[in-house]
């Protein structure tokens, strides 16, 4: 694939990308929640978020946009936050993972049926075979608490999906004439994996990091529910399990507020997901 | 013959996979439990005592070939939290996991099945569109979230208040009913949305092939193709799916359900031995779950057969 006609692909993928008006809507929503995070990164807004206050449970107002909880913090702070905890957890378990899948994942689909793919697929399997949540709670208890533990269960839960797919793919890929021509003129193997290889899976790592970035997401959620979460700073986890108290009081602010935040970013990037899959497939480019 | 030796093999070493990676987590790299089990100002001789029983004195491979041992036998000792045996602890909860779970599973699956199919069906049409925006949006909800919303909807004063908040009690089938139904419609909703979309890719693929077509040309109506051909052809993907979501259900899904309703089934058990540190309790379920998870996987290997003559 020459430069000039890759540049074309991926130009046809972004207008096709900015002219469906339901991708650009999810691609605005991300980035709300986007510039968000990088507000409170940047110390702009949300860092009153643990300041407590004698206002308990307080309605909705213009002074707390949605309202306090049990001990008087401001909701809309804490919301704020904890969109700043979400892309901390989404981004680096979603890059880690996808980048320990695409090497795995091409060094397996390379060299199968040798003997690092078989290795690389036995652990798969034994990782698949490990219940996640019992995983995370097992590498959290062996790491007695560590504010990563959380982190590197996912990561190590998560790339296997992505190594699958990318073995499969590169098994596919490594058939055809372009990889032999390759080498035949003898360049070294390293390179035909790295360079010629893996860049034509990108479209699947796309959508698998966007995946994981979910998942991650999601997982943080139940998991700061079970008390395996985050450790410091606050989540939409975390406020959905403190928000138990308030539901019962009868003030859903809390839950609600963390809750729809929550549900509007992973919705967002789910349909995202299945954009890009339809656009970026090449099999799909190849009719256009 | 071979074939059957090799999956053998292939489900001896996940399991010892599972197990190693268990051991190594819990015991090998988790805490020491000397302080813990000993008492205030303990002499050398009584800490070496509890080292040697823990197995702390011992070798690596030695201490994992006896937790082996210890699967192989289905006696992992007494929890540390309780005292109780860990197998009668299993033999308690397991039952009350598989009334718990089992009902939103089937429904679920049936349900996903069915919506599949007709979004199939009808593909790209409104329907179809209705029934995959559907599915994105269950897909987007946490678990968390769906079983809190549908708690207050359900069990609390604010909501219709029909059933209890929390809790279990089977001893009639009244009230097992009354326990298990909002746990039931949450598992519905969070696993049917992922299942649709799966289901949906499966019929849609098949009823892209030849074979459907020249079905149609011949005069066959459309849900008598659908019973015979395609039903049947994606037998195997359905098959796997429902059979692989077995033991992920049982430790994975009850461990959330359970920690939440506050049911006393083998997910609590599991939750609660995480959160005090039950070193037996824990090795047990990895173990026990590695098992039946090659169980399933044999079994889905005589029924590929069994669906389809030729991969025998």
């Amino acid at each position: 694939m020459s430069t000039r006609s890759a540049r074309s692909w991926w130009q046809r993928a972004a207008v096709e990308i900015l002219s469906d008006r339901l991708a650009l809507a999810c691609l605005s929503l991300f980035a709300v929640f986007f510039i968000a995070a990088l507000g409170v990164w940047a110390g702009l807004w949300g860092q009153e978020w643990g300041a407590t206050s004698a206002t308990i449970r307080a309605p909705v107002s213009a002074r707390h946009w949605f309202g306090t909880n049990a001990i008087g913090q401001d909701i809309f702070a804490r919301c704020l936050f904890s969109a700043r905890t979400a892309f901390e957890v989404g981004l680096l378990v979603a890059l880690l993972a996808t980048a320990l899948g695409a090497l795995l994942g091409a060094l397996g689909g390379y060299y199968s049926n040798r003997w690092p793919d078989r290795v690389a697929m036995w652990v798969m399997g034994v990782i698949d075979a490990i219940p996640f949540y019992l995983l995370v709670a097992a590498v959290a208890y062996a790491m007695r608490g560590s504010p990563f533990a959380m982190h590197i269960a996912m990561v190590a839960c998560f790339w296997t999906t992505t190594g699958r797919l990318i073995r499969a793919e590169v098994i596919k890929l490594k058939r055809l004439s372009f990889i032999e021509a390759a080498q035949v003129i003898g360049v070294s193997e390293p390179a035909i994996i790295f360079r010629h290889i893996l860049p034509n899976t990108v479209h699947l790592l796309l959508v698998q990091a966007t995946i994981s970035f979910v998942a991650a997401v999601k997982a943080e959620v139940v998991l700061s529910f079970l008390g395996l979460g985050v450790k410091d700073g606050v989540s939409w986890g975390v406020m959905i399990a403190e928000s138990a108290h308030d539901n019962l009081a009868g003030h859903f602010n809390n839950f609600v507020a963390a809750s729809v935040s929550l549900f509007l970013l992973v919705m967002a990037l789910n349909l995202l997901a299945d954009v890009i899959q339809d656009v970026l497939d090449p099999r799909r480019g190849l009719r256009l | 013959m071979r074939g059957a030796i090799d999956n053998f093999l292939s489900v001896a070493l996940l399991i010892l996979g599972v197990t190693l990676i268990g051991f190594l987590l819990i015991v090998y790299f988790g805490p020491d439990k000397t302080h813990e089990l000993a008492g205030k100002n303990p002499t050398a001789a009584e800490i070496a005592e509890i080292r040697h029983q823990l197995g702390y004195d011992r070798p690596l491979p030695l201490r994992y070939a006896r937790y082996l041992k210890e699967l192989a036998t289905l006696d992992f000792g007494f929890s540390d939290a309780t005292g109780e045996r860990v197998t009668s602890i299993l033999k308690r909860t397991v039952p009350v996991s598989a009334a718990l779970l089992l009902p939103g599973f089937v429904i679920g699956q049936l349900l996903a099945l069915a919506l599949a199919g007709v979004a199939a069906f009808n593909q790209g049409r409104i329907l179809d569109r209705l029934i995959m925006a559907l599915s994105v949006v269950g897909m987007s909800i946490s678990f968390l979230v769906v079983m809190i919303a549908f708690q207050i909807a359900f069990a609390s004063s604010y909501g219709l208040n029909w059933f209890p908040a929390r809790g279990w009690d089977a001893s009639t089938a009244l009230s097992y009913l009354r326990h298990v139904a909002v746990p039931t419609l949450a598992i519905v909703f969070v696993g049917t949305g992922y299942s649709t979309r799966f289901y949906r890719s499966v019929f849609v693929e098949e009823l892209g092939r030849d074979y459907v077509r020249t079905a149609r040309s011949f005069g066959f109506s459309r849900p008598r193709i659908f019973v015979l051909g395609v039903l049947r052809n994606s037998l195997l993907p359905i098959m796997t799916r429902i059979l692989y979501s077995i033991p992920m259900l049982l430790i994975g899904g009850s461990l959330v359900v359970e920690g939440y309703f506050g049911i006393p089934g083998v997910g609590k058990v599991t939750f609660d031995a995480i959160t005090s540190g039950d070193q037996p309790v824990m090795k047990a379920v990895i173990g026990l779950t590695s098992v039946v998870l090659g169980t399933v996987m044999l079994v889905a290997d005589r029924l590929y057969g069994f669906v389809d003559p030729r991969i025998k």
